[in-house]
């Protein structure tokens, strides 16, 4: 007779066989050192000032996961991400609190646009993505350049509600105010992403993405709309990167052409780290968003070892492509063992 | 037979076909040139002329890194041309500090990051696999992280060799000296590509990986060299830059890269590798420089130049590369 719990321990040895529960492992050691060096880690406030930092690297790396999913990948993520403020901060008068309105909207047709236009590019003209984004990712910069060449202009007060709602002017004692000292918007930014990951990932489209991403020859002679597939793709990453501006511009209350730059590759570094295949269709969106909390703990500890910021730069290159180059080393050698 | 075969056979149709996209990259200079001659007085004159090959020089230097390392196929493109010729500048400028007597320490020195920025890059390329824009992406963000901490104590001093600002500023006429550079090099350029057997096992692997692997080419040594060849040759033109610009800074080479990819595009050069014409990208230089010259003349400045060339680049790839489903 089998003794009561083998089969549960047996569940446990299956999952510590997977590549996730090595992602989890790393995730959990940079917690503890985080945990250990910054002093007052578990304070509230710097709970949420922790998850305000990590945000925007999160909802970047979540849309990067599902482009990179239907066999794709985004160069141009960091500039349509500036863009997108600088599009926000010159629709918005501070004076006047319905043009916040009117710049949600004009923002949302922009970002459909962005990922339209890089959807057209990858999915229905079947230009190489690293190429076409690279283009395209110019193409945004000019933009945004054009609207804010200097960083700057102005968003409406409410605007704050998406960074922290007991900043806004006239709100003081409310119930909102009271349940996002708790939660911050930010956080529930992610939420709202992973909510929205889980609607699209039930549909037929998710799981089309992952079948387009393995291999879109055999998607395509499946009957599977490739072309259609990889451009609703995008459109899910321009959605991911609006949330993130939609944070930046509560944040700052500017626009800025050159912020979002450096999150481009931090993004796919993330993304590879949470165990997303650069060769596309394998990986977990839930996971890359793993993978960018790792990366942003690494930058916390880098910050709390007091390297002088000159180093900053480069030890930040340094460790995404190291983490690029041994994931992919991970990966290559599972094959060959395969 | 018909007229058609006729055509299709005639000299000039093969000579159209062979030159096709030269003949494209010419006629859009030549569209540039008139649009500007229209719509901004004095464009077209032959100092006007001179001066934007001039200026297009260091586009199309740059140009030479990316045609090979896309020659050979596998996707491959260097970011970190920018950086690396930067770093090189940077440096250097303090070790010959004007004086020609120091330039061979310099060349060294050149070549010396060239070869680890190239071998690092070949390595995780060709060996480890990564899509190269995001390998050299990296890398040019590492190389920018040495030289802050470079900077981050002292000023960069320093100024390049005589020979160096001869070469690279100077001009003799009218005529500036940095385009007897190319004339020099792109012979040898095509020569090396179309008469070497290191070109044709370069453009065999970027044709057809299986059938260049398959005939004995070591197509991951071919790669992997090609993208040291890169890095050896932007850090070499990094002294070049040095001599153009007299002094060293921080950015002085990463606004290049971008248009060196474009002029290979505008030139033709296919990006899935296995060809590659030298003259095309210098006519694919000179129509980005020509293209800024335009923009700035009509008041659009940076925005307008990123724009234009993300456009440009964008409807290039759309007619070049792009690799529709026939229905």
């Amino acid at each position: 007779m089998q003794a009561p719990g083998t089969a549960a321990r047996g569940a446990a040895r299956r999952f510590v066989a997977r590549p996730e529960f090595s992602t989890l492992l790393i995730l959990v050691v940079m917690f503890v050192l985080t945990a250990v060096l910054q002093q007052n880690f578990f304070e509230i406030k710097s709970i949420a000032r922790n998850i305000n930092a990590f945000t925007p690297l999160i909802l970047i790396t979540m849309g990067q996961a599902v482009i990179i999913l239907a066999g794709g990948i985004d160069l141009s993520a960091g500039t349509a991400l500036s863009l997108f403020t600088c599009v926000l901060t010159t629709v918005m008068r501070k004076a006047d609190p319905w043009s916040g309105a009117l710049a949600l909207v004009v923002v949302f047709a922009v970002a459909m646009a962005v990922g339209i236009i890089n959807g057209i590019g990858i999915g229905y003209l079947r230009i190489p993505p690293v190429i076409v984004t690279f283009a395209t990712s110019f193409i945004w910069l000019g933009a945004a350049l054009f609207l804010r060449p200097t960083p700057g202009g102005e968003a409406v007060e409410w605007f704050k509600a998406f960074y922290n709602v007991g900043a806004i002017e006239g709100v003081t004692d409310s119930f909102l105010k009271r349940f996002t000292d708790v939660i911050p918007p930010a956080l529930l930014l992610v939420v709202i992403g992973c909510l929205f990951w889980a609607v699209v990932s039930k549909t037929r489209t998710g799981r089309y993405i992952y079948a387009v991403g393995s291999s879109n020859d055999s998607a395509y002679e499946s009957g599977i709309d490739t072309a259609r597939v990889q451009l609703r793709a995008c459109l899910v990453n321009s959605t991911f990167i609006l949330l993130a501006a939609l944070f930046f511009v509560g944040q700052n209350q500017s626009g800025d052409a050159r912020m979002g730059d450096p999150l481009t590759l931090r993004a796919i570094a993330a993304a590879v780290v949470g165990g997303i295949a650069l060769t596309g269709g394998r990986g977990s969106v839930y996971f890359a968003l793993v993978g960018a909390l790792i990366l942003s703990f690494v930058n916390k500890i880098i910050f709390f070892a007091n390297i002088s910021s000159a180093y900053q730069t480069l030890v930040g290159g340094a460790i995404v492509i190291l983490a690029i180059a041994a994931s992919q080393a991970y990966t290559l050698s599972n094959r060959r063992a395969r | 037979m018909n007229l058609r075969t006729t055509l299709r056979e005639s000299a000039a149709y093969l000579f159209y076909d062979r030159f096709k996209k030269l003949i494209v990259a010419l006629l859009l200079i030549v569209f540039l040139f008139v649009l500007g001659q229209l719509t901004v007085s004095n464009f077209l004159s032959l100092g006007q002329v001179l001066l934007t090959i001039k200026l297009s020089s260091f586009i199309a230097l740059f140009g030479l890194c990316q045609m090979i390392v896309i020659a050979g196929g596998g996707s491959g493109l260097d970011l970190s041309v920018g950086y690396a010729a930067t770093m090189t500048a940077v440096i250097t400028a303090a070790i010959m500090d004007g004086k020609n007597e120091n330039l061979w320490i310099a060349v060294l020195v050149a070549l010396g990051i060239g070869l680890v920025v190239g071998m690092a890059n070949g390595s995780l390329a060709a060996y480890v696999k990564l899509p190269p824009l995001v390998v050299t992406l990296a890398m040019s963000n590492i190389l920018q992280g040495v030289i802050n901490v470079y900077t981050a104590g002292r000023n960069i001093t320093g100024r390049p060799s005589p020979v160096l600002q001869i070469i690279a500023a100077k001009s003799i006429g009218i005529f500036p000296n940095i385009l007897f550079v190319l004339l020099i090099l792109a012979p040898i350029v095509m020569i090396l590509l179309f008469r070497t057997k290191w070109g044709l096992k370069l453009f065999g692997a970027g044709t057809n990986e299986t059938a260049a692997y398959l005939s004995g080419v070591n197509v991951r040594r071919v790669r992997f060299m090609s993208f040291v060849i890169s890095s050896v040759l932007a850090s070499l033109f990094g002294l070049l830059l040095l001599g153009n610009m007299g002094i060293a800074f921080k950015d002085m080479g990463s606004n290049y890269v971008m248009p060196s990819i474009a002029a290979a595009v505008v030139g033709g050069v296919s990006l899935t590798g296995g060809d590659g014409n030298y003259l095309g990208v210098i006519l694919g230089a000179i129509f980005l420089q020509t293209l800024t010259n335009l923009l700035v003349a009509l008041g659009w400045g940076d925005a307008g130049k990123w724009l234009g060339f993300g456009v440009v680049l964008f409807i290039l790839l759309i007619v070049y590369v792009s690799n529709r489903r026939s229905r």
